[in-house]
């Protein structure tokens, strides 16, 4: 019969609105921009993590590289200045060993020693702040002062 | 008309069930591979994924006392072909021609050394420097291995070889000073877990999981490199002037026990050493340490020592030497069989009488002059920082084939074995104040820190009181600067004390005409700096002590003492007025 796929009257269901035709949902267009800077994301850090990684690896070979030219440069220097070499440059140079050396008796006093500024001895007090300083000293307890 | 719902049909249950049990399958199979299966494919994954590297520490330097570096490590490359790589003809020839330009080889033999091989990778060579191996790896040639590794440095050539030692090939210490203070030296090695890639390498920010290596201590010997390499130039030229076989120069600083000096010959030579010689071992003890001498007059000290310290003599205490003394009928005669006559126990170390030594021993009596052995240190071992010491070998009263032969023979020094090290210490004791010290080889240890610690000085006993001491500095005073002058073994520019001796080697229990002859002395009188034993082995000259020993002695305290700055007791010296 022609009336049995119609539904009741009473029961159709009310038209959806519909959108203008061509254009997209907003929520939907937002879950996608979600979705795809959730997809993206990832990929890019583990792409700058994998470059930083090698930076790193590139860094701890230079690093290395210059303990060991240190290490290197440091025997370089023990060989020449071992006794073996300043003996031969010392020869080579026309040096020669000194022999019956004369020891002279001096009976006048040294020099006294130079004074160091205060500020280079060691135990000096900090320098009290004046009233414009922004560096408030603490009291004894190690608190700032009250205000 | 009323609506009817389809039926649901087998249409739709039997696909909806068959896919059920699949999806049920699925679920079980993965339940079992990632749960229940999880830890034996965690661990096969961790197998296949994870490498263990261990991280070598650096091994700390040798330092002389004033900072020189003895010993010292560089990194270096040993260099493998992987012989695989060169089944190829031309890919072998290509990279041969590379490699053997940049290490120096033959590449037609480097290439037959890989073809040849049973290994997978090719030792090609050891201890590459570090930028031509770096260079060569970088240069990415098919086949080539780098495995990182270091090279130990001795920057002052043979000077100190025979107190400083070897490593081996995994950077153990051997023998010497590297080998008896290894474990302050090494370090503790670290550890890398990482995950690698396909190709081996590590993969950034993957699973690392580091124990940082630490570094060993730097070393600061009470070596000083001038005084070693003097005592080791005198004592070669020594063993050369009297055609000696070996020879052994100490010089120690006797208020501190500080070794300055220790030569030995025959010893270890860095520049001619060959370990795969047999006879190349036994180079690697250091014989000052290691072998047993009699001493000689040279033990005469410690006998005056004894005496004085005990009061039974004084140093004008008097006896009438005939030329030969009877023990249980065994006639012990004088080294030179002369008749001194009426001696002075000063006059018995000035002549080196050994009746004289037989008068003060008896007077001692054998329970006293074997404490005083035992006071002094003969028989036991110094404790020195080097390994192998020998104890050191005599008859004491309670061993039953003990005689008063040997009582009196011990008192010059025969019949009783001391290493030069223990003969040097005892001595020390008998002019320093009576202070038995301890001689070591380590001044400070520098932690990884930077942080330095002090060894002090260790007294572990006091065979004689401070005013015998003084007595007997009084009296080597006396040998070395008899009346009239012109002993050998006095200096030139400074006042010493000292005792030569001239001892029979011992051989299948009795005595042939190979010496030992040796020259104990110390300077200044008044304040001793130095103390030195010269001791020259099998010299074919039969120098005595007083020749041959004693003048090396003069030189070097002479060049020691101007050398330390320390003011001399003669000489032009110049006060202003």
């Amino acid at each position: 019969m022609a009336a049995i796929n119609l539904p009741l009257p009473r029961q159709r269901a009310a038209s959806p609105a519909r959108l203008p035709k061509g254009a997209i949902n907003t929520w939907v267009l937002a879950g996608m921009a979600v979705l795809g800077i959730s997809a993206v994301l990832p990929v890019l850090q583990d792409s700058t993590a994998t470059s930083r990684g090698f930076q790193i690896q590139d860094i701890q070979a230079s690093n290395a590289k210059l303990e060991s030219q240190i290490s290197q440069a440091e025997a370089d220097v023990a060989g020449l200045t071992s006794l073996a070499r300043i003996q031969r440059r010392a020869s080579e140079i026309g040096l020669i060993p000194g022999l019956n050396p004369v020891y002279v008796t001096v009976t006048e006093p040294g020099p006294a020693p130079a004074k160091l500024p205060a500020e280079y001895l060691p135990g000096t007090s900090p320098s009290q702040a004046g009233p414009d300083s922004w560096w408030q000293p603490s009291d004894s307890s190690g608190q700032p002062p009250p205000r | 008309m009323a609506q009817s719902r389809a039926t649901e049909g087998r249409r739709v249950w039997v696909p909806a069930v068959m896919f059920g049990a699949c999806a049920l399958v699925i679920f079980v199979r993965l339940f079992q591979l990632q749960v229940l299966d999880h830890g034996k494919y965690a661990a096969a994954a961790a197998n296949e994924l994870l490498s263990d590297d261990t991280i070598y520490a650096r091994r700390g330097n040798i330092l002389d006392r004033n900072g020189n570096v003895l010993a010292t490590s560089v990194d270096t490359w040993d260099i493998y072909i992987n012989a695989r790589s060169w089944q190829d003809s031309a890919q072998a020839s290509a990279a041969s021609t590379i490699v053997s330009k940049a290490l120096g080889l033959d590449a037609s033999q480097l290439r037959n050394k890989v073809a040849v091989s049973q290994s997978v990778d090719v030792l090609i060579q050891r201890e590459v420097d570090y930028d031509t191996g770096k260079q060569l790896l970088d240069a990415k040639v098919t086949g080539v291995i780098g495995v990182p590794g270091t090279q130990r440095v001795n920057p002052e050539g043979d000077v100190g070889a025979s107190v400083l030692g070897i490593i081996g090939l995994d950077n153990t210490g051997l023998a010497g000073i590297e080998a008896s203070m290894n474990d302050q030296l090494q370090g503790k090695p670290g550890r890398a877990v990482y995950e690698r890639d396909t190709t081996g390498e590590p993969i950034p920010f993957a699973q690392h999981v580091a124990q940082k290596p630490e570094a060993g201590s730097d070393l600061v010997l009470t070596i000083d490199r001038y005084i070693q390499q003097l005592a080791e130039q005198k004592l070669a030229q020594g063993m050369k002037d009297h055609q000696a076989i070996g020879g052994d120069i100490i010089v120690m600083d006797p208020q501190t026990g500080e070794i300055m000096a220790m030569a030995s010959s025959p010893g270890l030579q860095y520049s001619t050493l060959n370990l795969s010689d047999p006879n190349s071992t036994a180079l690697l003890r250091n014989r000052a340490v290691t072998d047993l001498y009699e001493p000689g007059s040279v033990m005469k000290i410690i006998t005056a020592s004894a005496a004085i310290d005990t009061g039974v003599v004084t140093p004008d205490t008097t006896y009438v030497d005939t030329g030969v003394t009877y023990i249980a009928d065994v006639p012990l005669k004088n080294w030179d069989n002369h008749v001194y006559g009426q001696q002075t126990m000063t006059g018995v170390l000035q002549n080196s009488i050994n009746t004289g030594a037989v008068f003060m021993v008896e007077k001692l009596g054998a329970k006293a002059f074997q404490s005083y052995l035992d006071a002094f240190g003969f028989g036991k071992q110094t404790g020195i920082e080097l390994q192998g010491e020998a104890s050191g070998i005599f008859r004491r009263p309670t061993d039953s084939d003990y005689s008063p032969v040997d009582l009196a023979t011990q008192s010059f020094g025969q019949s009783i074995s001391a290493t030069p090290l223990q003969m040097i210490t005892a001595i020390a004791a008998a002019i320093n104040g009576g202070n038995l010290i301890q001689p070591h080889l380590v001044k400070s240890t520098i932690g990884p820190d930077g942080k330095e610690v002090d060894q002090q000085p260790k007294v572990v006993a006091h065979p004689i009181r401070p005013d015998s001491s003084a007595t007997i500095r009084q009296m080597l005073d006396a040998v070395v600067n008899p009346a009239g002058g012109g002993y050998p073994g006095a200096p030139k520019s400074y006042r010493a004390g000292g005792k030569s001796g001239t001892a029979n080697i011992p051989i299948y229990g009795t005595y042939n005409d190979t010496q030992v002859a040796s020259f104990a002395g110390f300077a200044p009188v008044s304040d001793p700096k130095i103390l030195i034993l010269v001791k020259l082995d099998s010299n074919a000259d039969l120098a005595t002590g007083t020749q041959a020993a004693a003048p090396i002695f003069a030189s070097m305290a002479d060049d020691i003492l101007h050398y330390l700055g320390v003011r001399p007791d003669a000489g032009p010296s110049v006060t202003n007025p």
